[in-house]
């Protein structure tokens, strides 16, 4: 944008100061504070900092392609030209409340787990394997066969030796302890043979590598876990201590707080091939701080309080990226809405025209931008956009029509009451709905329950916290709430999706009890999928029956969003990872 | 100059109130005490403010006829004096105006019910310790002592873990503390009542327990009691808007001014009006109930103002 009008209206020094400022030589505030200095009033000072914001290139925006992986994903904030400093402390506000760093035992992983521990392979910023702890892998003609090369001489941040025995034996205690290990059950042995892990299959499968990739699979020395307690609940592993493979070791973990990790000085670097630092991290230290109050996260990063942020609220983003302080990262997310209709209460949810109907009567384009500020999508399906499994074909489903919502409902046998609440049989649309108090699923949940009162269903909300909000939704048969709705967050949908939706999981997480033989069908040919073809026909069939069956109600997905102030470099959020590495980053002095 | 000036306001003053007094000595008990009223300012502004707030949180949803649900994704975050929106909607595109009077309606009915519970419970107990001493005075005094040792919001979150979200619990919770307050109170007038001659001669008289409570103190105490009692409708209020706050009050939809208070200050950078009109009411509200309290208190017994304020320091 041009800068001559600037120079016209106030002249030759305010647009030297503009030039200045666009260029970063100069901070917003000593920009705005300059201008004050120069006369110019708060409205006159807003229309040049916006001018100048203009076209500012703060912005990065990733895309994935669904169905394809066509990902083009910008590393923002790199290192450029500059030369990383090393040394200083990243403090990161956390959207969350803290998890055990306990790969085995959380329920949930941190960014903490990238800088704590390592995973066998990651993903690059193309969606591409690349090995990670292994410095190399491979995988046999037939897909049985996975061969994981662990360099020698590796140990963990205790000393210990972590050579290939030691890591098959950590994923081999994954298979037997861990609650999540059914996300890889085509998996059938870990072996070391030498320097290698061999991972046997039962039978050939094009996900195998999925969950090794996740925080849950992350290598741990597992003599120092079991050394802490192992799977006991009073276990000190992942509170007191951890001891991984990653450049940062475990400092400090408090709950509700923040979690302290300090720089591993003996760490060896990574075989990571697209990380720029072959060595030890460059940061000191790095400190995340739980920031649960949506509304201050924003603030905290402007304040200049932290460096980097995860997860801003919605409605702050477009404010951030005006900032040229800052670089915003939104990519879309694998995460997603979901409401449960429990069978166990057939006379509501036991057909499926009934529950097609409710389906018709919500606006999921409507809750996005109206919820989420448009920071996300409606989703028809089980997946959102992000997955490189992505079926179109189910936006066929589940669109917003209240006309074919009050058509289903009335074949379904509802009948509207004088009072605009339908019957059945005697039986009042009257349920019980269950929703975490979180901000953004209370929105939600006022704003489903509003929509279908629109086709004569009545749900009654009830906001519990989270810890209710599980055991609630958790019970067997009837004891389960009847509806809740629920949020996830996993960097592979198929996978977690399985569990939820599949037949084998009743009552918990597959809250609905649904069983549905197609979908069990497709979570079957998926699991023994042994080639990409093979992977995508049975992805797309499992969201086809999904989207039609409505085992689950999708609602909508909502954008990844990251924030960095700009003397931060090196840290990458993209799309294919749930968290960024710290590996490469460094703080401007 | 100065001090003439004081002394000459003194004097007017003075005389202003034995003017009032005289006027006073000449006319019944009962137009004594709207004559009283009527030369309060704190309780005549109070009340202007009171009908306000009152007439919004009666009267305003039944004359917009508006539904306080009713959402429009296409009209979020509107400011207020929008085109069909008096003051503005919210994040869901729900009418603030309407959320706001019946978020009034609301807190006025839990203020209600908090109070009539605490009123009935505290006169009962109070009397009862009062009255009997001995073992039942320990008791109760006790229990009141231990109700009163916790804070409010502490009891209310106990509560609700128990008996769930919703109002209901809230009622439950501010109402126990505030029947403790009362009852304290409550029980030292009756001790004070005791000793006196009338509760004496009613004793001589062989009259029973119960008949000397209900006929003959319990109207010398009615009184002071629901002076506090008025004075306490400010504290329910305000507790009841702090739980919906921390989501143990009202559950949406249904609308509280706390709640609304809450769900708005994630958007003050942006619209600050869906945080500020309800709490702008929550203050009015508040302000209204407390300035009438205020006022009763000096209209019937100034001797409890002071007494009052001591325990709701608490």
């Amino acid at each position: 944008m041009g800068q001559s009008w600037i120079r016209d209206e106030f002249g030759e020094e305010v647009a030297e100061l503009a030039e200045r400022y666009r260029s970063k030589e100069v901070s917003r505030r000593s920009f705005l504070k300059n201008l004050g200095l120069l006369g110019l009033g708060a409205t006159s000072a807003a229309t040049i900092l916006a001018a100048c914001t203009d076209g500012a290139e703060n912005t990065t925006t990733t895309a994935a392609g669904g169905g394809g992986g066509d990902t083009s994903t910008t590393a923002a904030g790199g290192n450029g030209d500059m030369e990383p400093v090393a040394g200083g402390t990243l403090r990161e506000g956390y959207n969350r409340d803290i998890s055990k760093h306990d790969p085995i035992t959380t329920n949930w992983y941190d960014p903490a787990f990238f800088a704590i521990y390592e995973a066998i392979v990651s993903n690059n910023p193309d969606g591409e394997t690349v090995p990670q702890f292994a410095s190399d892998w491979s995988v046999s003609d037939d897909g049985l066969t996975y061969t994981f090369q662990v360099p020698s001489g590796k140990t963990s941040h205790s000393g210990g030796v972590i050579d290939a025995e030691a890591v098959a034996e950590f994923y081999r205690t994954i298979q037997a302890e861990s609650f999540i290990a059914g996300l890889a059950a085509p998996v059938d042995t870990y072996e070391a043979d030498g320097d290698s892990v061999i991972m046997r299959m039962q039978n050939a499968w094009v996900g195998a590598l999925g969950p090794h990739k996740t925080g849950y699979w992350r290598i741990i020395n597992i003599a120092t876990w079991r050394e802490l307690g192992g799977i006991d609940v009073d276990s000190t592993f992942g509170t007191e201590t951890a001891d991984g493979t990653g450049p940062f070791t475990h400092e400090e973990w408090v709950p509700g707080s923040h979690v302290l990790v300090n720089r591993w000085d003996d760490y060896p670097g990574s075989n990571t091939p697209f990380f720029e630092n072959e060595g030890p991290a460059h940061l000191d230290a790095i400190r995340w701080t739980v920031i649960t109050e949506a509304g201050q996260r924003a603030t905290q990063i402007e304040n200049g309080d932290i460096d980097t942020l995860i997860g801003p609220a919605p409605q702050d983003i477009s404010r951030l990226e005006s900032n040229p302080d800052l670089t915003v990262i939104r990519h879309p997310e694998w995460s997603g809405y979901h409401l449960s209709m429990n069978r166990d209460y057939d006379e509501f949810f036991g057909d499926v025209l009934t529950r097609q109907g409710l389906s018709h009567s919500l606006d999921r384009q409507g809750m996005v931008d109206a919820i989420l500020a448009g920071n996300g999508a409606p989703t028809f399906g089980p997946f959102p956009t992000t997955d490189r499994y992505y079926e179109p074909a189910v936006q066929d489903f589940n669109q917003f029509d209240v006309d074919l919502a009050n058509q289903k409902l009335d074949e379904a046998g509802w009948v509207m009451g004088s009072d605009g609440v339908r019957e059945r049989d005697g039986v009042r649309f009257e349920f019980e709905y269950l929703v975490e108090d979180e901000s953004v699923q209370r929105a939600v949940a006022e704003a489903v329950a509003q929509q279908f009162s629109v086709v004569g269903a009545v749900a009654n909300l009830n906001v519990v916290d989270r810890a209710v909000a599980f055991e609630e939704q958790s019970g067997e048969g009837r004891d389960a709430a009847a509806m809740s709705l629920f949020f996830w967050l996993w960097p592979i949908p198929i996978d977690v999706l399985t569990l939820f939706g599949g037949s084998g999981t009743i009552p918990v997480p597959n809250f609905s009890h649904a069983v549905e033989p197609r979908i069990d069908a497709a979570i079957e040919a998926w699991q023994g999928a042994a080639t990409e073809e093979e992977g995508q026909a049975a992805q797309s069939e499992f969201q086809l029956a999904w989207a039609e069956l409505l085992p689950f109600m999708p609602i909508m997905n909502q954008n990844a969003t990251f924030v960095h102030h700009n003397r931060v470099h090196g840290w990458q959020p993209f799309v294919w990872n749930l968290y960024p590495y710290y590996n490469d980053t460094w703080i401007d002095a | 100059m100065t001090a003439e000036r004081e002394a000459e306001a003194r004097r007017v003053s003075w005389e202003q109130q034995l003017a009032v007094f005289e006027e006073e000595q000449h006319v019944p008990p009962s137009r004594r005490m709207v004559m009283r009223m009527r030369h309060n300012k704190l309780l005549l502004l109070g009340s202007a403010i009171g009908i306000l707030v009152l007439a919004a949180g009666i009267l305003g949803p039944w004359l917009s006829g508006a539904d306080y649900t009713a959402q429009s994704f296409q009209d979020t975050h509107l400011p207020p004096l929008s085109e069909g929106h008096l003051l503005g909607t919210d994040g869901l595109g729900r009418d603030l105006a309407i959320r706001t009077f019946v978020g009034i309606r609301v807190s006025l009915i839990v203020a209600a019910g908090v109070t009539a519970l605490a009123l009935v419970a505290g006169l009962v107990l109070g009397m009862m310790a009062g009255y009997f001493h001995g073992w039942s005075d320990k008791l109760i005094g006790g229990i009141v002592d231990f109700v009163w040792g916790f804070p409010l919001i502490l009891v209310a979150v106990l509560f609700a873990g128990g008996l769930g979200e919703g109002l209901f619990p809230v009622i439950l919770a501010v109402g126990l503390v505030n029947t403790a307050a009362i009852a304290r109170v409550v029980r030292g007038e009756v001790l004070s009542l005791s000793e006196r001659e009338f509760i004496e001669a009613a004793h001589a008289g062989g009259y029973s327990n119960f008949r000397i409570m209900w006929r003959h103190i319990f109207p010398n105490i009615l009184a002071p009691a629901l002076v506090l009692a008025s004075y306490y409708v400010a504290v329910a209020i305000i507790a009841e808007a702090a739980l919906s706050f921390i989501g143990l009050g009202a559950q949406p939809p249904l609308p509280s001014l706390g709640q609304m208070v809450a769900d708005g200050r994630n958007f003050l950078r942006q619209n600050h009006w869906e945080s500020t009109i309800p709490g702008i009411s929550l203050v009015l509200l508040v302000l209204s109930v407390s300035l009438i309290g205020d006022g009763l208190r000096d209209v019937f017994d100034p001797r409890l103002r002071h007494e009052a304020k001591g325990v709701d320091d608490k």
